[in-house]
């Protein structure tokens, strides 16, 4: 652990005398925590460029150095949580230079760099590694983490994992506390039907929809419904989402159409 | 040439013209003076540049094979061994070989004498004592009988004793009994007689190429702990990083050696991306590895000695250390890919592109390194789309239902798929000067969940007619097939 700024101060500065009012004691206190508080808070968010998401999370996006899981919604969903996934690494990769890192446990099949540059990420700056087992995933993205962690260091700018089995507790918080001091994109990609309680900020499930067609009928964009099912300090949502791979750029694809879309009925319902 | 000595100058080589002359190298310079009436050139000898010349020219001659040797004390420091087994045949032979060094070695103005045996002790004397040449092997005994004892590389005073004796011609020793002979002049003698007769090794000390750099440090109270390795290989890297820097190196390949107190000797080698002298990088990288390696390192009682070895070097840009201690060493991707080695043994991955049609073929993973330059990946030039994931091969789609063109309706990986679009096709067409290679029709399909698929169907290539083995093709299937999956 690096030592805190805090440590610097003045013994006087950090621990108020007697004499002083309670109130005052009491603020100097505030304050000590609110400096504590902010220092483990990432510094940024990636935001998603459609207001209906970006107001439901905290800090009016995804919070760079937090843990995000993502999970297919059902079997046979897993193309569209990995292409999800893919798509906010390469929103972050558009925002800043660097590399991203994709840790794919074994037996997942490793992504198509001919696929990639179709959903609007560089192959040239992916980065895979494949491990042996989901500890040694979990052992990799965390290095990963630590490594060049400082505040301007090049280098990565994403980390994305593909697990075997659900995000345990103690992964999760090993990542969360290796993830906080950085700002990158940290997310886990795990198999359906695999929950476990874990300190991950944001939880999405993702399923297919159905895709957009151009004026000649032909496919033009993924689509997705996604769910946002958990958020800490945050609300839940339910939206379906296209992305447009040339612009970077997530859209609310039933807005676009002019009618409510098939999610809408659940997407306007959010829960306090 | 001359040189200085107590008794006065005396001659150290003579070039041939003086040979003619009658000098010899040993004369004292007076009386050479004295004796000829010829105006003499003499230079000052300097052993430290003749011995620069001869390391120059051995490194030249490794062109012939790797192991190379200068002559040493005992054959006068002004000729070389090549050790040429299992290289002669690239030059046609020894004989060739020696043809080709004695055309080289005269085109640089260097006279040279060679000679090929099956000891080096023997293709010395014949070399310098004889006529050169290639002896074939087990003749040593015979080529070598003819000649001075002196060229068995004995003290000239030993030579000059063994004169006396009557034994002028190494023929002659090799057939005098030995035990007198150790006797009187001591093992040397007959060591000399045998590594000449290829009774008993000799062996070569090769040249060093590269600069060895490495360090060790020993301890009266063994070390085991993890943290004392690594804190002993920090130190021993600082010890060897101003020389590095001096040289303009980084070190690419370290090897740790771990002698164990009852003797067993452990070695960790570490690979890095770039060449680095940064100790705190290298001490990280291996704190991973012991850390990998846990128990398996087996401490036992301790060490007793640490010995650091830079294996590898590679050139380094020259860098602003930092005040703090090089923070930036080891950052990004490189120090990323270096660590998962050190700690889980494996390497990062990069997804490189080929020129290929086929889309299995088009692209593979292969290890990531350091500027890689990476092909110009043709970014969508046909604008086709091309799935998330690729199968690594097609995937049969049971009860395939297309009955005009575009599958409506199949089963994969047990779900019934019922299509409700379909785009396409995009004629594929294999690889057909590699082998047999079907041509394919691509489709992008979205079932009525919305899942994207990639599906194709096989058709069977056109038969060429004259089919040269008709047996050896492999006969393609004719079907559907699953590919990938779209996001």
């Amino acid at each position: 652990m690096t030592q805190r700024p805090l440590a610097s101060l003045s013994p006087t500065d950090a621990m108020p005398r007697a004499t002083e009012a309670p109130a005052a004691r009491l603020s100097a206190l505030r304050a000590r925590l609110v400096t504590q508080a902010s220092e483990i808070a990432p510094r940024k968010h990636l935001s998603f460029g459609v207001h209906a998401i970006d107001a439901c999370l905290p800090g009016g996006g995804l919070g760079l150095g937090h843990l995000h899981e993502i999970a297919p919604e059902a079997e046979g969903d897993e193309p569209a949580a990995l292409g999800f996934a893919l798509a906010l690494v390469a929103r972050r990769l558009a925002e800043v230079p660097g590399e991203a890192l994709l840790v794919l446990a074994k037996g997942h099949p490793m992504p198509y760099g001919h696929g990639l540059a179709g959903l609007g990420l560089d192959p040239d700056r992916l980065l895979l590694f494949e491990a042996d087992s989901d500890l040694d995933a979990y052992r990799a993205l965390e290095e990963a983490l630590r490594t060049g962690a400082g505040p301007s260091s090049g280098g990565l700018a994403a980390v994305a994992g593909l697990v075997d089995a659900g995000l345990p507790l103690i992964q999760s918080r090993r990542l969360h506390l290796a993830g906080g001091r950085t700002d990158r994109l940290l997310l886990v990609l795990r198999p359906v039907g695999a929950d476990s309680p874990n300190v991950a900020a944001t939880r999405w499930r993702i399923a297919t929809g159905k895709a957009l067609r151009d004026r000649f009928g032909c496919i033009e964009r993924p689509c997705w419904r996604v769910r946002l099912d958990r958020c800490r300090n945050g609300r839940m949502g339910d939206w379906l989402l296209e992305w447009d791979h040339a612009a970077h750029r997530f859209g609310l694809a039933g807005a676009l159409a002019g009618h409510p879309p098939e999610a809408g009925s659940r997407g306007v319902r959010t829960e306090p | 040439m001359a040189s200085g000595e107590a008794t006065g100058l005396r001659l150290v080589a003579v070039d041939a013209r003086a040979r003619a002359l009658g000098l010899r190298p040993g004369e004292p310079l007076a009386r050479v003076r004295a004796r000829l009436s010829t105006p003499l050139a003499v230079h000052p000898a300097d052993p430290e540049a003749d011995a620069a010349a001869l390391e120059r020219l051995c490194l030249w001659a490794k062109r012939y094979g790797p192991g190379v040797a200068a002559f040493g004390a005992a054959e006068g420091r002004d000729g070389l061994f090549l050790d040429s087994t299992g290289s002669s045949h690239l030059f046609g032979g020894e004989a060739g070989l020696v043809a080709d060094l004695a055309r080289r070695l005269a085109a640089n103005g260097l006279p040279a004498r060679i000679a090929v045996a099956g000891s080096p002790g023997c293709a010395f004397a014949l070399a310098r004592h004889g006529a050169g040449g290639v002896v074939a092997p087990g003749g040593e005994a015979k080529a070598l009988s003819g000649l001075p004892v002196i060229a068995l590389r004995i003290p000239q005073e030993m030579a000059a004793d063994l004169g006396r004796l009557g034994l002028r011609r190494i023929g002659d020793l090799a057939e005098a009994p030995r035990a007198p002979l150790a006797r009187r002049f001591g093992e040397i003698l007959i060591r000399r007689l045998d590594q000449a007769l290829g009774h008993r090794p000799d062996p070569l000390v090769a040249l060093d190429e590269l600069p060895a750099f490495g360090a060790a440090r020993g301890f009266l109270d063994p070390i085991g702990h993890q943290a004392a390795i690594v804190a002993t290989a920090k130190r021993l890297l600082a010890e060897i990083a101003p020389r590095l820097e001096a040289a303009g190196l980084g070190a690419r390949v370290l090897h740790l050696t771990l002698h164990r107190v009852d003797g067993v000797i452990r070695t960790l080698s570490l690979g890095l991306s770039e060449p680095t002298r940064c100790p705190v990088q290298v001490g990280r990288l291996l704190d991973l590895r012991l850390d990998r390696l846990g128990p398996a390192l087996d401490a036992g009682f301790g060490f007793e000695t640490v010995r650091l070895d830079i294996v590898r070097t590679g050139p380094t840009a020259h860098l602003q250390g930092e005040l703090a201690g090089g923070d930036r060493a080891g950052a990004g991707a490189s120090g990323l890919a270096d660590a998962l080695r050190q700690r889980l043994g494996r390497g990062l991955l990069r997804l490189t592109p080929h020129q290929s049609h086929v889309p299995e073929r088009a692209e593979t993973a292969e290890p990531w390194r350091v500027n890689d330059v990476a092909l110009r990946r043709p970014a969508r030039i046909t604008g086709r789309p091309r799935p998330l994931v690729l199968l690594t091969r097609g995937e049969t789609a049971e009860d395939m239902l297309a009955p005009d063109g575009p599958p409506q309706l199949f089963r994969w990986r047990r779900r019934l798929h019922r299509i409700t679009h379909a785009d396409g096709p995009e004629r594929i067409a294999g690889e057909w000067w590699s082998g047999p290679a079907p041509t394919r029709d691509y489709y992008v399909v979205e079932d009525e969940a919305g899942r994207r698929l990639w599906v194709y169907r096989q058709v069977q290539p056109p038969a060429d007619p004259p089919s040269p083995e008709p047996a050896a093709r492999v006969a393609p299937v004719v079907g559907w097939f699953v590919h990938g999956m779209f996001a």
